[in-house]
C-alpha cells in the first residue's frame, strides 16, 4: 500500500491487549499473530481456561465472573495495557467497545484504541444527535419528529402529512413501551391517548412523537472503513434481517435483493453518515430497506459487528488487518477503491440454546466438538472440546462462514456443514437453522426483520423429523430408538451377565463406557 | 427382553437381539431393523441399516441416553416393563408429590410463590437467569408448594431441588 499521506505518523503496534473474550478475542488474536504482533488476553475467573487465553502470548487475569467486575472495568484494563506495555487496545464488539469513555481513557494514556475517535462514538451513541447530524448531512432517516406533539390536532395533522400507517413513540422511551402503530386516521385518537398514558405509566414522561411506520423492512447494513486521513469508503451491504427478538441469527452478504444501482447508494450514504462526524477505523451504518427500494438510516454501529466474516469472505478484505492498519495511521489504499462483492456468503451464530425448549440457554461441559471442513468453510469459534460454557456471558459458542459461488449453492453448503457438525454435552439452536433451510421463504430470500419471530410464534420450523409426513415412523426418526436400545442392551448385557455381552468378545458398547469413564476423570 | 423407550412425546416398544458379531436385531413398534453396528476409536458409532450409514454418538444423560447424530440430539429414556410398571403404581399409590430440579444452572432472580401456597398448573414458581435470560419454572400440575429449597440471588447447578409440589 502507498505511504504517501504524512500527516499523521505512521506508529507501528507490536503488542495488542484484546478486552474482550470468546470467538471475537481468538479473531484478534489471529490477525495479530498473523501480523506479527504480539497478544495479549485478559480473562475473568471462569475464562481462565478459555480458548482466548490459551492461543494468546501473555494472558492476566481481570477480575471474577460479574462483567462489571471484571470485563466492564475500563480503568483496570487500560492500566493493565500500560503495564504490560502493550501499545494498542482492540475492543472487540459488547462490552467496552462502544464507550466513547474507555476510547477516552485509552487515549490518555498514550494506549492506541483500534476503533473510532471518542468523539465519533459519542456523536453516534445519541440517537437524537446522530438523526439531528444525518438529517444535516442529507442522509436519509425514517420520516417524523422527535418533537413532542402538543396535542391530538397536531399529531393528526402531522400524521396526514407523513402519510399511514404511522408509529407513536414515547419522546423517554425505549423497550417498546409506549409505542403504538396506527394503521389509519380513524385510529389515531384512540392510540394517541394510549402511548401517552402508558409513556406516562413507564417513563413519568408521557410526551409522544410520530414517525412513519416502515411495514415489513428489511434489515440492510453497509460496512464502511475510514482512516485517520479522512477518506471513509464503503465494502457493501450485508443483510441481516433473520432476527429473534432484534438478535441477529443469520447474515449474508450480498443481500439477495440489493442490485449494484441500489448498493451504489446505500454505501454513498453510509460513507455521508460516517464522513459527517469524521470517523474512522471500522463501522457499520445500519438501514431499514423497505419494499420499494427506500432505505432509512438506523444508526452507526462504532465497532467491529459480529456479522463481518461475510463481509470478508465476498471482499477478500482481512478487516482485522485493516482496522490494525488503519490506527497505525496507514491510509487506505487503492485496494479500497470501488470494492465490488464477488459470490455469496452465510453465517449463522451457533447459540448455546435449546430452540425447542423456549430458546433455554445451555451452559455446561461441551465434551465432543466436532466442526465441519472442506471447501468455502470457516469457523470462529470461541471454545474446543472440553471446554466448559459458562452462566456468565452471551451464549454464542461459534460463527459458521460459508462462502460458495452464488446463494444457491452457498445455502446448500451450509446445509452440508450443519450435517458434520456436532456439538455435545450441551443443546444448541442447530436444529433452528436446519429447518430455516427448509424453509421456502429462506430459501427465495424472500426475508423481512420481524419473518422469524412470526414463523416461530405460528409454531413453524419445527425440526424435519417432527414435522407429519413421511419422516414419522422412519427409519430415521426411530434412530434415537434404536441406539439408545442398544446401548441399554449391552449396559444390562454387562450388569446381569448374561449371554448378552459374553466375555469372550469385549463389547463395543461397554468401551465406550469406559472410554467416557476415563475422559471424564481426566477432566475433573 | 421388551423395554420400553421414550422420546419426548413419543413412546414405543423396543428389542434387541443380537444377531452375531456387532450385528443385532432392532424392533421399535412394529418396524425391524438388522443393524450393523461398529464403534470408531472416537467413540462414534456407525449405525448401518440395510446399507444406509448413521453416524451417532450416545451418551448418558442422567437416567436417559442423548443420542446426537446429524438430525441433532434427542433425549430417549429406556426402562424394563417391570421398573415401568413398579414405578406407575408408586405414582397411583402415593400421593403425586413432585420434587423439581433445576434444568440448567444458573442463579435464582426470584420465588414467585410461599411455602403453602395452592397454585395451578402453568403457573410461575421459580425464575431462573442465566446468560443474560430469564426463565419462568413453571408447575406441571395443580397442587401445594410443600417446600421451597432455594432463595432469591442463590445459584443453583443443574440437578439441585428447587421445590417441591403435592
Amino acid at each position: 500500500m502507498p505511504e504517501n499521506i504524512e500527516s499523521v505518523p505512521r506508529q507501528r503496534i507490536r503488542k495488542v491487549l484484546i478486552a474482550n473474550r470468546g470467538e471475537i478475542a481468538v479473531r484478534v488474536i489471529r490477525a495479530c499473530r498473523e501480523m506479527g504482533i504480539r497478544t495479549v488476553a485478559i480473562y475473568s475467573e471462569p475464562d481462565r481456561l478459555g480458548l482466548p487465553v490459551l492461543l494468546a502470548d501473555e494472558a492476566y487475569p481481570i477480575g471474577p465472573a460479574p462483567s462489571r467486575e471484571s470485563y466492564l472495568r475500563a480503568e483496570a484494563i487500560v492500566e493493565l495495557a500500560v503495564k504490560v506495555g502493550a501499545d494498542a487496545i482492540h475492543p472487540g464488539y459488547g462490552f467496552l467497545s462502544e464507550r466513547a469513555g474507555f476510547a477516552r481513557l485509552c487515549r490518555d494514556a498514550g494506549v492506541t484504541f483500534i476503533g473510532p475517535s471518542p468523539e465519533a462514538i459519542d456523536a453516534m451513541g445519541s440517537k437524537v444527535e446522530s438523526r439531528r447530524l444525518m438529517m444535516a448531512a442529507g442522509v436519509p432517516v425514517v420520516p417524523g419528529g422527535k418533537d413532542a406533539l402538543p396535542d391530538l390536532a397536531a399529531a393528526a395533522a402531522f400524521a396526514e402529512q407523513l402519510g399511514y400507517p404511522v408509529m407513536l413513540k414515547a419522546s423517554a422511551g425505549g423497550g417498546g413501551k409506549g409505542m403504538r402503530r396506527v394503521v389509519e386516521a380513524a385510529e389515531l385518537a384512540g392510540a394517541y391517548r394510549a402511548a401517552r398514558s402508558e409513556a406516562g405509566a413507564s417513563f413519568g414522561d408521557d410526551s409522544v412523537y410520530l414517525e412513519k411506520y416502515i411495514v415489513d423492512p428489511r434489515h440492510v447494513e453497509i460496512q464502511v472503513l475510514g482512516d485517520l486521513h479522512g477518506r471513509v469508503v464503503s465494502l457493501g451491504e450485508r443483510e441481516c434481517s433473520l432476527q429473534r427478538r432484534h438478535q441477529k441469527v443469520v447474515e449474508e452478504a450480498p443481500s439477495p435483493v440489493v442490485s449494484p444501482e441500489l448498493r451504489r447508494r446505500m454505501g454513498d450514504a453510509a460513507v455521508k453518515a460516517a464522513s459527517a462526524v469524521g470517523y474512522s477505523n471500522a463501522g457499520t451504518c445500519e438501514f431499514l430497506l423497505a419494499k420499494d427500494g427506500s432505505f432509512y438510516f438506523l444508526e452507526m454501529n462504532t465497532r467491529l459487528q459480529v456479522e463481518h466474516p461475510v463481509t470478508e469472505l465476498v471482499t477478500g478484505i482481512d478487516l482485522v488487518h485493516t482496522q490494525i492498519r488503519i490506527a497505525e495511521g496507514e491510509p487506505l489504499g487503492p485496494a479500497f477503491d470501488d470494492v465490488q462483492p464477488r459470490g455469496h456468503a452465510v453465517e449463522i451464530r451457533l447459540y448455546a440454546e435449546d430452540p425447542y425448549n423456549r430458546f433455554a440457554p445451555s451452559p455446561g461441559r461441551i465434551v465432543r466438538l466436532r466442526l465441519p471442513e472442506g471447501p468455502g468453510i470457516r469457523n470462529d469459534c470461541g471454545v474446543y472440546e472440553g471446554s466448559e460454557v459458562s452462566i456468565h456471558y452471551d451464549p454464542m459458542l461459534a460463527k459458521l462462514i460459508v462462502w460458495a459461488a452464488d446463494r444457491e449453492t452457498a445455502l446448500n453448503r451450509l446445509e452440508r456443514a450443519l450435517g458434520e457438525l456436532r456439538v455435545e454435552g450441551i443443546r444448541t439452536n442447530v436444529p433452528l437453522f436446519r429447518a430455516l433451510l427448509a424453509d421456502a421463504d429462506f430459501r427465495s430470500g424472500n426475508m423481512d426483520i420481524g419473518m422469524l419471530d412470526r414463523k416461530l410464534a405460528a409454531g413453524e420450523l419445527q425440526p424435519p423429523e417432527e414435522m407429519p409426513g413421511e419422516m414419522q415412523n422412519s427409519e430415521l426418526a426411530d434412530l434415537p430408538f434404536i441406539a439408545a436400545a442398544l446401548a441399554h442392551h449391552e449396559k444390562a448385557g454387562r450388569t446381569l451377565g448374561s449371554g448378552v455381552g459374553s466375555a469372550s468378545r469385549r463389547s463395543l458398547w461397554n468401551a465406550t463406557a469406559r472410554r467416557e469413564a476415563l475422559r471424564r476423570s481426566s477432566w475433573s | 427382553m421388551e423395554l420400553i423407550a421414550r422420546s419426548g412425546e413419543r413412546e414405543e416398544k423396543v428389542r434387541v437381539r443380537r444377531d452375531g458379531p456387532d450385528v443385532y436385531e432392532v424392533t421399535v413398534g412394529d418396524r425391524t431393523y438388522l443393524v450393523d453396528a461398529l464403534l470408531t476409536p472416537a467413540g462414534i458409532h456407525s449405525l448401518r441399516i440395510d446399507g444406509a450409514q448413521h453416524e451417532v454418538s450416545v451418551r448418558r444423560q442422567g437416567e436417559d441416553y442423548a443420542v446426537t447424530s446429524r438430525h441433532g440430539t434427542a433425549a430417549v429414556s429406556v426402562t424394563d416393563p417391570l421398573s415401568h410398571l413398579a414405578a406407575q403404581s408408586h405414582g397411583k399409590g402415593a400421593r403425586r408429590q413432585q420434587k423439581v430440579t433445576a434444568y440448567m444452572p444458573g442463579r435464582v432472580a426470584a420465588v414467585l410463590v410461599q411455602e403453602g401456597d395452592a397454585v395451578t398448573a402453568g403457573q410461575g414458581i421459580i425464575v431462573l437467569e442465566a446468560m443474560k435470560m430469564e426463565n419462568e419454572i413453571r408447575a406441571e400440575h395443580d397442587g401445594t408448594i410443600l417446600k421451597l429449597f432455594v432463595q432469591p440471588g442463590q445459584a443453583v447447578d443443574t440437578g439441585n431441588p428447587l421445590f417441591e409440589l403435592e
